[in-house]
């Protein structure tokens, strides 16, 4: 029985055998392939091309517009982030509070969470037609005199900037709401009353009891937000004329990358070099973040 | 003392829900004016905000069709195209994770911390690469670009994981065994059927999420006949539909309305998806 069971073990190469396949060739090989057509000029028109080294990378560092968009990519991501994790804590303590016994939780956690399976172009393409010269936002505040006359919000940059925003908190908050919940409600009860008995307030035990434990998933919620919002497209790009118009004030660097793609040469190895910039800054800031802050029993938490 | 607090309780609580309003009209307004616009006049949304459904519908779509837009094309692409990517991804991601799960093998650790690792890496960022590369191919302008890296989905290995972790027994392997079955065989009889939930669960999850994506196939794809619904959506902001408000909304509510009803259906399996595994892409 026992050496049925030794003699079968290496049967688990022959499961994840299509996986590493697949990832080789669809999952790393483009990654590779993208990093080497960085170092040539080719274009949409010729699809082989020279190798000129450092080339695009030294054009992209000398164009204002790259920097412009990872300044724009991390800003709106940050702005988002910040009121989504605040908001989702808020809730997350009121709706497991056995204090405050708020009822339906269920139900208000379950419609917060709707916005988060929208389609992104859809609602992107939704607000810009609230927001146009003629739409029902400046019909609603013209005629209630909130608003002496339409606005064009559309060319105002800090107008779309909110809207980035807060489609994108809009979106998210609901299911950052239901990941804090779950990790609170797996911390054990006697926990709590352990710190009630040693005098502890309300924000004593969630700053001592509640925030130590959660921490780990607080940190999977950052990552996964932060690689997330690196790769911020459909919304900015929608929202206004595909550009991150008004004013480069939403072009994010998924935009620009898509720019370059499609430029009327179509410069996939400019391009290219964009994607590379942003995946190795993002692949460090995750990684440095993960490997800094988490624990030693991070993955069995993460389960929880 | 005592009372002073059961009436801070109160207070705060009667604030708590009068935030959970607020937060619950900022979040079902846009996608309640969105379905009521759909059904509205272009001279109706132009003549006031209003809340309530009206009777255009058929209208507004008629006003798509004759502007060009192949709305049930573009249902069926998506369709289709969701479908094929959540199967496969389902299937491979569970295998994978049986695997990992079911079997002790030399360089298992190792795997599955690189694709825990994985899950951190944006590879969005290389489709540039992934296109040329699938035009030397010769798969750009085709589904199987876009399904056939479904084969490896860290996220949704992860997921399987998990849930296989709480289910796999290896007592019904061992029996699986002695009854001649071969291990795939074991997976496929004994295992899917257990960890059909947990399948059901990843794949609505795949399935939204692979409807809702633009990116890829707008990159991948130029075929006006094989675009998605979220491609639809995009020409839906050119000049032809300018003034058409109503049939814009009904092309953006056609992309968005199957979704929330696929939610209503199993809102129960998404909320505890997301709590189990926090899958997402």
């Amino acid at each position: 029985m026992k050496r049925l069971k030794i003699k079968k073990e290496h049967y688990g190469y022959f499961f994840i055998a299509p996986f590493i396949i697949g990832f080789l060739i669809f999952g790393l090989y483009p990654v590779v392939h993208t990093l080497s057509l960085s170092f040539t000029n080719t274009t949409l028109m010729k699809m082989d091309a020279d190798f000129i080294g450092l080339q695009n990378f030294k054009r992209l560092f000398a164009d204002k517009t790259f920097l412009t968009a990872v300044t724009n990519t991390w800003e709106l991501w940050l702005m988002n982030f910040i009121p989504q994790m605040a908001i989702a804590m808020l809730l997350a303590v009121w709706f497991t509070s056995t204090r405050l016994k708020i009822k339906g939780g269920g139900i208000w956690r379950m419609l917060f969470y709707l916005p988060n399976l929208m389609m992104p172009a859809a609602i992107a393409a939704l607000f810009f037609s609230l927001f146009s010269f003629y739409g029902p936002v400046n019909q609603f505040l013209v005629r209630n005199d909130l608003q002496a006359e339409a606005i064009d919000y559309i060319r105002s940059p800090a107008t779309m900037r909110g809207l980035v925003v807060f489609i994108q908190w809009w979106l998210w908050y609901g299911q950052t709401t239901i990941i804090l919940m779950a990790a609170m409600t797996s911390i054990s009860v006697s926990l709590y009353e352990a710190a009630l008995m040693d005098g502890a307030s309300g924000w004593q035990s969630f700053r001592f009891v509640t925030l130590p434990l959660i921490k780990p998933v607080m940190i999977y919620v950052l990552v996964t937000s932060l690689v997330g919002g690196m790769q911020m497209y459909d919304i900015p790009y929608l929202l206004t004329d595909g550009r991150g118009s008004p004013a480069n004030s939403i072009l994010t660097s998924n935009i620009l990358m898509y720019m370059r793609f499609r430029s009327s040469q179509g410069h996939i190895g400019a391009a290219s070099a964009v994607g590379v910039m942003v995946f190795i800054m993002t692949t460090i800031v995750a990684m440095l973040i993960f490997f800094l802050l988490r624990e030693k029993k991070t993955k069995s938490e993460i389960k929880a | 003392m005592k009372a002073n607090y059961t009436i801070n309780t109160t207070l705060l609580r009667i604030l708590i829900y009068v935030i959970l309003v607020i937060l619950l009209f900022v979040t079902l307004i846009p996608v309640w004016m969105l379905i009521v616009n759909a059904t509205r006049s272009t001279l109706q949304i132009q003549q006031g905000i209003s809340m309530i459904p009206s009777t255009h519908i058929v209208e507004n779509y008629k006003i798509l069709l004759s502007k060009g837009l192949d709305l049930p094309r573009g249902t069926l692409n998506s369709l289709v195209l969701a479908g094929s990517i959540t199967l496969v991804t389902i299937y491979f991601s569970f295998l994978t994770a049986y695997g990992i799960v079911a079997y002790e093998f030399k360089g298992k650790k190792f795997i599955y911390n690189s694709i825990l690792v994985l899950v951190m890496i944006p590879m969005q960022l290389s489709i540039i690469g992934f296109y040329h590369y699938m035009v030397k191919l010769g798969l750009d302008d085709n589904y199987l670009s876009l399904i056939l890296p479904s084969i490896a989905s860290a996220g949704a290995v992860f997921f399987a994981k998990q849930y296989l972790e709480s289910v796999v027994i290896s007592d019904l392997i061992d029996a699986g065994r002695i009854d001649g079955a071969s291990e795939l065989g074991i997976f496929h009889r004994i295992m899917v059927p257990l960890a059909a939930p947990g399948m059901f669960t990843l794949a609505i999850f795949t399935f939204v999420s692979a409807w809702n994506n633009f990116f890829t196939p707008y990159v991948l794809i130029t075929t006006r006949d094989k675009y998605t619904l979220p491609m639809l959506v995009q020409t839906l902001r050119g000049d032809v539909y300018r003034h058409e408000y109503g049939a814009i909304y009904l092309g953006l509510a056609a992309s968005v309305v199957p979704i929330i009803i696929i939610y209503f259906l199993f809102s129960r399996y998404i909320v505890g998806g997301i709590s189990m595994g926090a899958v997402k892409e």
